[in-house]
């Protein structure tokens, strides 16, 4: 057990140093949920009559925004692991008597971690134009949001293993990010769409993710939709993280 | 006491893939390595060479046959393998934007070691292999013979008792080819087997106490540089045509010998089939 904490540890620590070090990325990231919410939230605005308020839109925005910023997060650990097969490091880290869990563990962590400096920044520039704060609401959110960032992390890292290919990588991911996006109800909720939109929408998990951060963000700990959304990210975690795992085992260059 | 390494009909075939059939990389190895050797296991690209070290140091799933590795079963007791030995491969797998010092920190940590021994360990390694001025800048900023020097101590923090390098001074120009060399030697002085895969016959010439040639999967021939070198004739070696006067010969006339053609012309051979 102490082996395993301490090769996540070290894991997580080399993956940090690399994002530090490249100061693009961090900016890059930060930048992505801010311009949805200054480019995007005030086409809202006149969507109904009245006209909502700033702090109305961003009431019902930012829990999306956060959703897709743990979405793409995640996303970028496909690229990163093809490099790392590209370089050689994943063999050199293979050869060692590390878990391979734990190659994985580490790298999930840190993009855990840098999906939260951004989204707590994200809700404080938000809460500075009016979007109402409900502490224990969003930290329950976030605690969710993590989850996600986990899935989609350990999702990436496998099919970049697989597929050991930049090309073929962005073309998986592109083709599955826009449907996605689309069906989570991030931009606008699937509840304006007509029935078999909403049906569809059930087979996308971001779907219940943004369901459920719309209602934790208002401050209520429960609802039927944040028990669906529990019941499908957690196992959907493990069983993905698993699955990476074993993909980590019989990687090869 | 045990060989080092040991295969008993080591076989590997990759399943076919889109239009071309199954391939088999690797058919009916047998090697025996004593301890401290270093053993030189040369081949032209695509023999098996790769293939063959990759099972051995548990990457890849043994095909059949059996091999022990340091005393241990490969494909049972795969840990126990990874423990007792270290591997540097084709690729390198250093981490350009994290400093030589940190990479060898990772590297001991993720072999068990703790804090303090690896700083320790570092010191030595680093005068070892001749790393001391750069250790504390990014890897990206090094030179390739240095790089080159900084993955052989990340795959031997840990002391191993057998360590495979793959193709080492690829890339290298001859002076630091040179360099490399007179490190890996530094590495046998210390007792440490090393299993050297090379397609470069003066590196095996150079380092190899003995050394076994491989092609298209088989071990075509095997004994010291000398043995191999005297199955050839004076004439066979004056066939060979050449600009500079040969003085004897040389483990390219081996492969000739054994396999019918030069080991430059089986290399473009593959670039042409790839």
């Amino acid at each position: 057990m102490k082996k395993l904490f301490t090769e996540i540890g070290l894991f997580f620590q080399r993956k940090i140093r690399e994002n530090v070090r490249q100061p693009v990325w961090i900016m890059s990231g930060l930048m992505t949920p801010l311009l949805y919410i200054l480019l995007f939230s005030p086409l809202l605005r006149n969507l109904s009559h009245p006209p909502l308020t700033t702090a109305q839109i961003l009431n019902s925005f930012v829990p999306g925004i956060l959703t897709l910023l743990a979405f793409s997060t995640g996303m970028g650990s496909g690229w990163t692991i093809i490099h790392e097969l590209e370089t050689g490091v994943v063999e050199r880290m293979r050869v060692t008597p590390a878990y391979r869990f734990s190659m994985l563990a580490g790298s999930v962590l840190a993009d855990i971690a840098s999906f939260l400096v951004p989204a707590v920044l994200v809700i404080v520039i938000a809460a500075f134009f009016g979007f109402e704060v409900h502490v224990v609401g969003l930290l329950i959110l976030l605690v969710m949001l993590c989850l996600l960032v986990a899935i989609v992390s350990a999702w990436s890292t496998a099919i970049g293993l697989i597929v050991k290919q930049i090309g073929s990588l962005a073309a998986v991911v592109t083709t599955l990010q826009l449907p996605l996006t689309l069906l989570s109800g991030i931009l606008l909720p699937i509840s304006l769409g007509p029935l078999w939109l909403r049906v569809v929408a059930h087979i996308d998990p971001l779907y219940y993710t943004v369901e459920a951060s719309r209602v934790l963000a208002t401050g209520k700990l429960w609802a039927t939709s944040i028990g669906v959304a529990w019941a499908v990210i957690v196992p959907l975690t493990v069983i993905v993280m698993a699955w990476a795992t074993r993909v980590y085992r019989k990687a090869v260059a | 006491m045990d060989a080092a390494i040991e295969t008993v009909g080591l076989k590997k075939t990759f399943p076919a893939k889109g239009k071309g059939g199954a391939v088999e990389a690797v058919r009916g190895v047998d090697l025996s390595i004593p301890h401290g050797e270093i053993f030189g296991f040369l081949g032209p690209n695509g023999a098996g060479k790769t293939t063959c070290q990759r099972m051995l140091t548990t990457l890849l799933p043994i095909g059949a046959g059996q091999a022990r590795v340091a005393g241990f079963d490969v494909a049972r007791e795969p840990s126990k393998v990874r423990c007792h030995i270290g591997a540097v491969g084709q690729l390198g797998g250093s981490d350009g934007p994290a400093t030589g010092r940190e990479n060898l920190m990772l590297s001991g940590r993720l072999y068990g070691l703790s804090r303090r021994d690896t700083l320790r360990k570092i010191d030595e390694v680093s005068e070892l292999l001749d790393l001391g001025e750069p250790l504390d800048r990014v890897v990206n900023t090094w030179s390739g013979g240095q790089k080159r020097r900084l993955e052989i101590a990340l795959g031997i923090m840990h002391e191993p008792e057998v360590l495979f390098m793959d193709e080492p001074s690829t890339g290298l120009d001859p002076q630091n080819r040179a360099n490399l060399w007179t490190h890996i030697l530094r590495l046998k002085e210390r007792g440490m087997t090393i299993f050297l895969t090379t397609h470069y016959l003066e590196e095996a010439d150079a380092l190899a106490d003995r050394l076994a040639i491989i092609d298209h999967g088989e071990i075509v021939a095997e004994g010291t540089p000398e043995e191999l070198k005297r199955q050839v004739s004076p004439e066979e070696v004056a066939q060979r045509i050449q600009r500079e006067v040969p003085s004897g010969a040389t483990l390219d006339d081996v492969f000739f010998k054994i396999c019918g053609r030069r080991l430059r012309d089986a290399e473009s051979e593959e670039e042409e089939v790839a």
